[in-house]
């Protein structure tokens, strides 16, 4: 498949290599030798995909999260359609666009006769307030802004098949922003909705391929195939109505059950599986799928509002105190690549900066003990009485947090600085982790496949997650980086794309100069699925796509 | 009689009164709340402005006493506030998900109930001691089973090696197969040991050497005479065991991937959803209460010594 999707052919090849020995044998290898022609789907049958959380919020900019990403991802279209291998804007609900040259006015020509699930026309009205609503939010709906989408001033209906938008600044990023799962787009009865009423997924009615017709809240979605759909990406294959006649999305949060229901034939598709359970999955010749989720690299965050950590030769220390390689080895796969930046390899705008992230135990204690801290009698470093102690709260979304953060805790014990890993309740955690003091240290990452999602990350006014003044936390005392905020401000609103993926280059150089960050991997989406299940495609930050899905006869 | 049960029904009211207020004070004493929770996600993007204006739309910044006041009154006018996790009504969160819990912990207990019944029996009648020794032992077994790895292994051994009950997607009451296994088995331990305690002690009373020596089986003296004798105390543990069976349906709910009330407590619990969760506890008490009462009263029916003791107080 695509370059970035490194999923394992090993024992599937195998497999293929041992079926045309067999040739002869047709009949036992039908099967194996369907894979051999992947060219000849199947329309029909239901597929049975098992996701480890229920989903929360379907407000689309509310799609980040992954469980609400898989089922917005099948129910609505977007305005453009990016290639997930090419990273290309294609045409999707959009025939057409043209962009002014300080890419403050977009204008989007709307294909014909595409509908809502409802009946009512997906047209430029409908397009203009799905996004007057994503880029300005409703304050009587509770209806946030967007994060994908930066400086929005209005829309403009010109005729029934021409939309335009402006802009107060330069907004480069919006062209990739409308392909976003955050921008899908739904009916108007939808969008007056207030935002707590979104959580029922039946209510949410878009364009899409498949529409929800079955719902047991926090349990069980089921999706139908949409018969009259006829307006899947432009560039794409495959046209028409998807394959599948039916998904059933069921929640299960047991690991093991998920595993076990997919080899024992009671499911087709899983998301989230641990690093460890790979191996006894592919034992079986089933498939493995980690697509990468471009964006900010699984990381450990450092919050400088903290006295503790406001130097940055401690933080420096620390990342030079931090093994990458060995969390990488002993607790994940080859699925999930050591970073070499703040930001995944598949990023746009890449640069290569494994020289600054160096593992050196020694430049580590020489930093620390430049900066005045001596280690103690009980081994931890100290100084004017304190003790260089840190905590940091897990984060379970993220793949095998908990045991990443204590590996981190056990290198960093080794030059004579505590790691506390925290596990509270939700709203300890919440409440703390906006509390530098109390929260030194944070897990942190994000999927975009645009240099925006670097802004969104750090932005004061967005995720935020060094915690800098005039955020959404009112502990932070005085760290504000101007300079860093700069550079987003930039980042968001620089037209020119050179000049754009320059300033993402001297984003990435001067976090790590300030050592704000230590990246540890590049953070995939991990699914397992069953041989039968053809035609498996993921949207640009992995989220899976149903439309092209088939199923093989088993 | 009557007086009896006016006491006990303002007892109760006294008891589920307590039961509101204290849960109130622990769960405002938490840190955090639902709404921080919700919409303090970073995947919201949402600035402290809009963050205030929804707090001040929840009234959760209200003085304490307040909120008692108000989630009080509206506890005795039936309304339970509004799930903001869920968006709908806390209500209806009870109501869709009521149905499901009941059925499992009904037939939880019925089967947890048979098992005992047949284990102490079994332990009684069989004259091989060896055997007798090996069922005794098993209610030590099963009480010490934790119910989230029987239900793991219920699901490995059942579902996936022998593929006899499908887990994902099953009918209607192939679905309570397994779940209801797993919640039975530790809840029939401490049935079947009280049971069994209480059979050995009435074996030795006077009356049933007198009925033996009449030339009554053993099975009859133990089914006639013994049984209703030790099946007091053992209707006692049972109507406790109620609390442990809502416990067993939060882990084997959220096992098995169930809809009802204990996974509904359990997405509460990490949500902070305080509505949910109060009314989930007014909803355990009461039935709590209910079932005790139900017990007592069923005393008399028992044990005709009681019904003329209270006959003669009231």
């Amino acid at each position: 498949m695509s370059l970035n999707l490194r999923f394992r052919t090993k024992s599937g090849l195998t497999a293929l290599a041992t079926a045309s020995l067999l040739a002869g044998f047709a009949g036992a290898a039908t099967t194996v030798l369907a894979a051999s022609q992947p060219d000849k789907p199947v329309i029909g049958g239901t597929l049975v995909y098992l996701d480890q959380q229920a989903h929360t919020n379907l407000y689309p900019p509310a799609g980040g999260f992954y469980p609400n990403g898989g089922v917005l991802n099948q129910i609505t279209d977007k305005l453009t359609h990016q290639n997930p291998e090419t990273l290309e804007i294609e045409p999707w609900i959009a025939e057409s666009w043209t962009v002014n040259a300080d890419a403050t006015e977009y204008t989007f020509k709307i294909r014909p006769g595409v509908t809502f699930s409802d009946g009512t026309p997906l047209d430029a009205n409908a397009v203009a307030k799905n996004y007057d609503i994503f880029g300005l939010g409703n304050k009587a709906l509770k209806l946030p802004v967007s994060e994908v989408i930066n400086n929005y001033d209005r829309s403009e209906v010109i005729g029934a098949r021409t939309v335009k938008f402006y802009f107060k600044k330069p907004s480069p990023g919006f062209l990739q922003g409308t392909s976003v799962i955050g921008s899908g787009l739904v009916s108007l009865a939808t969008l007056s909705l207030s935002y707590e009423e979104l959580g029922d997924a039946t209510k949410i009615i878009g364009s899409g391929p498949f529409v929800v017709t079955g719902e047991k809240l926090g349990r069980e979605l089921t999706l139908a195939a949409r018969k009259d759909y006829n307006w899947g990406p432009a560039k794409l294959a495959h046209q028409g109505r998807a394959y599948l006649d039916a998904i059933k999305i069921i929640v299960t949060p047991e690991d093991s059950v998920r595993i076990g229901a997919l080899l024992a034939g009671q499911a087709d598709y899983i998301r989230q599986i641990q690093a460890y359970d790979e191996k006894q999955v592919e034992a079986q010749a089933y498939q493995i799928y980690a697509p990468s989720t471009r964006g900010v690299n699984n990381s450990v965050v450092f919050r400088p509002d903290n006295p503790l950590v406001s130097d940055v030769r401690v933080r420096r220390a620390l990342l030079n105190a931090t093994n990458a390689d060995e969390i990488v080895t002993t607790l994940f796969s080859s699925n999930y690549p050591k970073a070499t930046s703040i930001i995944a390899k598949t990023a746009q705008g890449y640069v290569d900066l494994s020289s600054k992230l160096t593992y050196d135990v020694a430049k580590a204690k020489t930093l620390l003990d430049e900066a005045g801290w001596r280690v103690g009698t009980n081994g931890i470093r100290q100084k004017d009485g304190q003790q260089l102690v840190l905590a940091a709260y897990e984060s379970p979304p993220q793949p095998q947090n908990k045991e990443t953060l204590q590996l981190v805790a056990q290198q960093w014990g080794k030059v004579g600085v505590k790691l506390n890993v925290l596990a509270g309740d939700a709203g300890s955690k919440t409440v703390d982790s906006l509390d530098p003091l109390k929260t030194a240290v944070a897990p942190g990452m994000v999927g975009r496949a645009d240099p925006d999602v670097i802004k969104s990350q750090y932005y004061p006014t967005n995720r935020n997650v060094l915690l800098q003044k005039g955020g959404n936390s009112d502990k932070v005392k005085t760290f504000l980086d101007d300079k860093l905020n700069t550079l987003l401000d930039n980042l968001a609103s620089e037209p020119d794309r050179a000049k754009r993926l320059a300033i993402v280059g001297d984003v990435q150089s001067y976090v790590l100069d300030q050592a704000y960050v230590i990246p540890i991997f590049e953070e995939p989406q991990a699914f397992a699925v069953a041989p039968y299940v053809k035609g498996v495609a993921f949207e640009a930050v992995g989220r899976p796509s149903f439309y092209n899905v088939w199923l093989a006869p088993r | 009689m009557s007086r009896y049960l006016i006491g006990r029904i303002g007892q109760a009211v006294i008891v589920l009164w307590a039961a509101f207020t204290v849960s109130f004070i622990l769960l405002q004493a938490l840190p955090g709340d639902a709404i921080l929770i919700k919409f303090l996600n970073p995947e919201l993007g949402l600035g402290p402005e809009q963050i205030a204006d929804i707090r001040a739309s929840y009234a959760v910044d209200t003085p304490i006493w307040t909120q008692y006041a108000h989630s009080l009154g509206n506890f005795l006018t039936g309304n339970f506030g509004y799930s903001v996790h869920a968006g709908v009504p806390v209500s209806h969160v009870l109501l869709a998900n009521l149905p499901s819990t009941l059925r499992l912990a009904t037939f939880g207990f019925l089967i947890a109930a048979l098992l005992a019944v047949a284990i102490s029996f079994l332990s009684t009648l069989i004259g091989f001691s060896w055997i007798r020794a090996v069922i005794q032992s098993l209610p030590a077994l099963f009480i010490s089973v934790p119910v989230f790895w029987l239900g793991i292994m219920l699901i490995q051994i059942f579902s996936f090696q022998l593929k006899l009950i499908p887990v994902i997607n099953p009918g209607e009451w192939e679905a309570l197969i397994l779940p209801v296994a797993a919640l039975a088995l530790p809840i029939s331990a401490p049935l079947a040991q009280v049971l069994m305690r209480n059979i050995d002690h009435v074996l030795t009373e006077p009356f049933v050497a007198v009925a033996r020596a009449k030339g009554a089986t053993r099975s009859w003296v133990l089914w006639r005479h013994v049984t209703r004798n030790a099946l007091l105390p053992t209707l006692t543990i049972a109507g406790i065991l109620f609390g442990e069976l809502l416990a067993g349906a939060v882990v084997t709910e959220a096992v098995f991937g169930l809809n009802g009330i204990g996974s509904v407590t359990q997405q509460a619990v990490g949500n902070q959803d305080i509505a949910v969760l109060q009314a989930i506890v007014v909803f355990s008490a009461t039935a709590f209460v209910i079932i005790n009462l139900v017990v007592d009263l069923l005393y008399p029916v028992f044990d005709p010594r009681l019904r003329s003791k209270r006959e003669a107080s009231a």
